[in-house]
């Protein structure tokens, strides 16, 4: 039986993590050592700096607006996406009238909320910038119909607005994704416990607070850390959609396009390898940070 | 063509390397490590032949050849046709490929030292030149410069190329690219719609201005520019800079000197360009509009004045009204005190093709570049793709299209006053400096005195920077 | 879970101190929920419409519909770019590696929660910390080792490095998913004298099975729309995957101006995708509920 055991997992760990090293450790590790060179990219050769790399992040004003700008796209983000997702997730669920999923039709708005999911972030950001299009696209045009032109602005090309334009499209194409993963969450709530709070003779908000809230927690944890990583990326949307891209004058920089630009536009690839390793930090802290609680919480033994 | 020999650090590096990537990796990776370098023999050993006046750069017949195009607005039709002229001379196997992203596609293959023979570095994802030739990865093209023109007797290819072509390929003295097609930088405008309203394409700022006022007062804006990409308004800005401050102040430019951006003529086109901004002359909405967008709404009569490069009329091809007839003019003089003549264009070549230092068959790729620059070659690309060629004469005998047209005279009308600046090509991140402060200039969120500041600022930064390669004009 | 289907009508409502017992409360959730799914769909809508419309059309008048639908622009996509041939070759890639990562990931999933050994651990956090690096850092020194491998712009190479890059995720989602099925049933069958191999293929695989199906959507998803990857290993243009195609079409458009037919590529690539989805939604949202509920 021991020898099974062990030819079983050698069968089974073996050829996952050959791949693994071979295809995604190995480049990465070079990626890390490249981070000390002033590798340009196009040869051969490269030279070793040390730390040099990382010492010029910090005199990068371009660099800093993308560190400011994703700071703030990782705390609004989650938030907001998290914040719809359960709102209309739990309307779904207890607006109805009986039935299992909840109100009538909640299965095909489950089904259309889930849309934007199946498209590539540069479908997504080509459609996008046509609705935030100033003189024919979509908002203005329907902020006018509304009768509230004033309203109207240059949506990506104000210093103000264009990072929250952003912040929308991100928000826009992930709310769907947690709508039905919060359901599923939600469905999976004993119906026992909702009386029982309905018999204590608590309201609509402290039911949420005090039974939904807890018991969809971990998927609300799982869910701030994929859109964490999201959020340190949304190389795609700012790269399409933006003023420059990254502007107007670095108002959407983010640090996923200052590392494309220096990789592969200005051929400072070991420069631009620090700022992956510097965003590989990042958004491992915050994957350990957000997870640990649930972690320890769950007593299954390993 | 042979490998420069191996900078002083390099062993250091390697050992440092090599602990580093055993630590993790299996030791059959260690070769595929991308600062490993390549093998050291020539790879261009055996792939010459004997040179002759009909074979002036010793291609070895049967060599197989290697081209890389970029496939954008021009397509790749056109080199196709080279590619065939060579095969059939040479008795050779030419690989094509017509791809967008070169530099994606190319960056690996360069460090690898296995280019391709001929590469068309263009597109929006082309590699940065300077980097490329700072890391000695492209080769010199002096021999086919001076070897005699495919088709014009007694003309050498130098010779057919319009002014400034060499010079815009040349980095430290070195011609290290060639570039196929000729583009003018000026202000567009519809011919019949200014001829139906009485107006005259002004030739001063201040006609430019009054001429706005009339515009804006037809109901029409009078400038439209692709805001989303501000580099487009700062070709007419540094432009009218440039016939203020003449040869002197673009020098100063390109070479970093100190307070090159202070400079009276730069400030006042900053000021002049703040006030076509300040009055309201600037089409809303133009901020935040791609170049595709604004350009439609240019075409569609929304904005009666854009700025552009010769380009536009082809790409343009599919959403431009018939009878439009766009014409290009050049940007207006601001002062009466200008060092260049109000004709004067900014003028450069593009589309650059160019050898790889370490390509296999060096004299192959220089040969198909003779084929490609031939006149009837170039004739044939001016009459597919609507451009002007960088090869002199190249539309003679043709009928041209408005915009082709008004291109060609307004370079015959500017005679040796063509101009441009290079830093673009030289330093990327002060290019970006320079379309960041432009882009919040014209949207007024910063004065003239400003922009002049920070892009000093930014220029200094990179004087100061000695990890960049610096070029000197 | 079936008993929320008894649910009294009386059930709370989660949002703020509103009753939702009366009538209008239902029609508010409704209005709600039709809200988002305007704003869900609006854009999908008119990339569509875009699609029949001509480029005149498209930049006049972009929100109004054909004057009469313009079939052309999608023969033009499907023939002139190619549309049709780089769909072949992402479903070939695509369905390769996604065949590939479901069984390695499974296994290794299988293996880290249900067994326990030394460097478990290490070994789990070295796949969930690959979820967390910026892909095209790696693109370069990728590019190398694939070479090195002989592997270059061939299908198989795509569909290992796909693999690859696939796994983590799926290690990470099925390792929770894996520790949460029972124990007995195993046990059971060990003392029936199944093998370890057995055990999880005839047993744990099937039990595992909402989670599966989950899992392989998203990595379906990712790897459908995976670009980085191919731009650098996938050279050859014969050999493009679709959104390699897509890319290409786009990038002439910048130059061309060819709007509608960059809209009817879009439409014939995001199609297929919206179509499977709404044909395995249920699997989808059940692989889900498995996955959130534990």
């Amino acid at each position: 039986m021991r020898h099974g055991r062990w030819r079983f997992l050698a069968g089974a760990l073996i050829p996952a993590l050959a791949l693994h090293v071979v295809l995604v450790l190995s480049p990465y590790a070079q990626a890390f050592y490249l981070s000390l060179t002033d590798w340009t990219g196009v040869a051969g050769e490269a030279h070793f700096v040390g730390a040099g790399n990382y010492a010029r992040l910090g005199g990068d004003s371009l660099f800093l607006d993308a560190v400011r700008n994703n700071a703030v796209m990782l705390v609004v983000v989650p938030l907001v996406t998290i914040g719809i997702g359960l709102f209309l997730a739990s309307m779904m669920h207890l607006g109805g009238r009986g039935g299992r999923r909840g109100i009538a039709g909640s299965g095909a708005y489950q089904i259309v909320y889930f849309f934007p999911q199946l498209l590539s972030l540069v479908v997504i950001a080509v459609l996008w910038g046509f609705v935030y299009n100033p003189n024919n696209g979509l908002l203005n045009g329907a902020l006018r119909a509304a009768g509230l032109g004033g309203l109207a602005r240059s949506w990506l090309a104000s210093p103000s607005l264009a990072l929250p334009a952003v912040m929308a499209v991100l928000i826009w194409s992930s709310v769907g994704f947690y709508v039905v993963l919060f359901s599923a969450a939600i469905d999976g709530i004993p119906r026992e416990l909702f009386e029982a709070a309905l018999i204590d003779g608590a309201g609509g908000w402290a039911t949420f607070r005090k039974v939904t809230l807890p018991l969809v927690r971990q998927s609300v944890q799982v869910a701030f850390v994929y859109l964490g990583i999201a959020a340190l990326d949304a190389f795609a949307v700012v790269q399409v959609m933006t003023v420059g891209p990254g502007g107007p004058d670095g108002a959407t920089e983010v640090i996923g396009l200052s590392l494309y630009r220096n990789a592969f536009q200005y051929g400072k690839f070991g420069y631009a390898s620090a700022m992956g390793v510097a965003l590989f930090f990042a958004t491992l802290t915050l994957a350990v940070l957000a997870l640990r609680p649930g972690r320890e919480e769950r007593a299954v033994p390993a | 063509m042979n490998r420069s020999p191996l900078p002083g650090p390099y062993p250091t590096r390697r050992t440092l390397l090599r602990t580093a990537v055993t630590a993790g990796v299996a030791a059959p990776l260690l070769s595929a490590c991308v600062t490993g370098g390549g093998d050291d023999a020539d790879p261009a050993a055996g792939n010459t032949g004997a040179k002759s006046a009909d074979n002036p750069l010793g291609v070895k017949t049967g060599a197989p050849l290697e081209v890389v195009i970029f496939k954008g607005g021009y397509g790749d039709e056109y080199a196709k046709r080279a590619e065939a002229v060579y095969a059939q001379k040479y008795a050779a196997k030419v690989d094509h490929q017509g791809i967008q992203k070169i530099g994606e596609a190319l960056q690996p293959r360069f460090v690898a030292n296995t280019p391709p023979d001929v590469v068309d570095n263009t597109g929006a994802s082309r590699l940065d030149i300077a980097t490329l030739v700072s890391a000695k990865q492209v080769g010199d093209l002096g021999q086919l410069l001076d070897a005699p023109a495919l088709d014009q007797p007694g003309k050498t290819v130098r010779d057919t190329l319009l002014p400034g072509v060499v010079d815009d390929g040349t980095f430290d003295k070195v011609p290290l690219t060639l570039n196929l097609t000729y583009t003018v930088w000026g202000l567009w405008y519809s011919k019949p719609l200014f001829a139906a309203k009485g107006w005259a394409f002004p030739k001063t700022w201040d006609e430019m201005l009054a001429l706005c006022a009339s515009i804006k007062a037809a109901g029409i804006a009078p400038w439209t520019y692709q805001g989303k990409y501000p580099e487009y308004i700062n070709d007419p800005l540094l432009s009218m800079a440039a016939k203020t401050g003449g040869p002197a102040l673009i020098q100063a430019v390109d070479n970093l000197e100190p307070n090159a951006w202070k400079a009276p003529g730069l400030i006042g086109a900053a000021e002049a360009f703040a006030e076509l901004a300040g009055k309201g002359y600037i089409m809303s909405g133009s901020e935040a509009l791609s170049h595709t967008e604004a350009q439609a709404a240019w075409s569609q009569g929304k904005a009666a004045i854009i700025p552009c490069g010769s380009w536009l009329e082809s790409e343009q091809q599919g959403v431009t009204r018939p009878n439009f007839d766009m014409v290009m003019a050049p940007v207006p003089s601001r002062t009466a005190a200008d060092a260049l003549k109000q004709t004067a264009v900014q003028a450069a070549s593009s589309e650059s093709f160019l050898v790889p230092a370490k390509a296999k068959n060096p004299a192959g790729g220089m040969e198909y570049l003779r084929i490609l620059f031939s006149k009837q070659s170039a004739k044939a690309f001016a009459e597919s793709a609507g451009t002007l060629p960088s090869v002199a004469g190249a539309t003679e005998g043709l009928t041209l299209s408005s915009g082709l047209g008004s291109v060609r005279d307004a370079v015959a009308a500017a005679g040796r006053q063509t101009f441009t600046y290079r830093f673009r090509t030289w330093y990327a991140p002060l290019a970006k400096a320079v379309d960041d402060a432009t882009g919040e200039l014209v949207n007024r969120r910063v004065t003239a005195a400003q922009w002049s500041d920070r892009i000093q600022k930014a220029a200094d930064a990179l004087a100061g920077d000695t990890s960049v390669t610096k070029y000197t004009r | 879970m079936t008993s929320l289907r008894e649910r009294p009508v009386v059930a709370a409502p989660p949002e703020p101190a509103r009753d939702r017992r009366r009538p209008g409360s239902v029609a508010g959730v409704h209005l709600a929920m039709l809200a988002w799914a305007v704003v869900t769909t609006l854009p999908l809508i008119w990339a569509v419409i875009s699609s029949f419309k001509t480029d005149d059309e498209i930049l006049n008048e972009p929100w109004s519909l054909p004057a009469s639908p313009r079939f052309s622009n999608w023969t033009r996509a499907w023939t002139e770019a190619n549309i049709g041939r780089y769909f072949l070759n992402s479903v070939l890639v695509v369905g390769g590696a996604l065949l590939l990562t479901m069984l390695l990931g499974s296994l290794v999933a299988y293996a880290l929660a249900r067994y326990s050994f030394r460097g478990n651990r290490l070994i789990y956090y070295t796949f969930v910390a690959a979820m967390f690096f910026p892909v095209f850092l790696a693109l370069v020194p990728l590019f190398f080792v694939v070479r090195q491998l002989g592997l270059l712009g061939t299908y198989q190479g795509l569909i290992l490095v796909y693999a690859a890059y696939a796994v983590p995720f799926t290690v990470f989602f099925l390792h929770a998913f894996f520790r949460s099925l029972p124990g007995e049933v195993a046990e059971a069958a060990f003392i029936d004298g199944c093998s370890h191999g057995a055990v999880f293929f005839r047993v744990m695989l099937p039990m595992a099975r909402p989670g599966l199906v989950a899992v392989g959507i998203f990595n379906f998803l990712g790897l459908w729309n995976q670009y980085l990857l191919p731009l650098v290993l996938n050279p050859d243009p014969d050999r493009y995957v679709l959104a390699q195609g897509l890319a290409a079409l786009s990038v002439s458009q910048g130059y061309r101006s060819d709007w509608s037919g960059l809209f009817a590529g879009l439409t014939i690539a995001m199609l297929p995708v919206l179509i499977a989805y709404v044909a395995f939604q249920r699997h989808i949202r059940g692989g889900m509920t498995a996955g959130a509920v534990k």
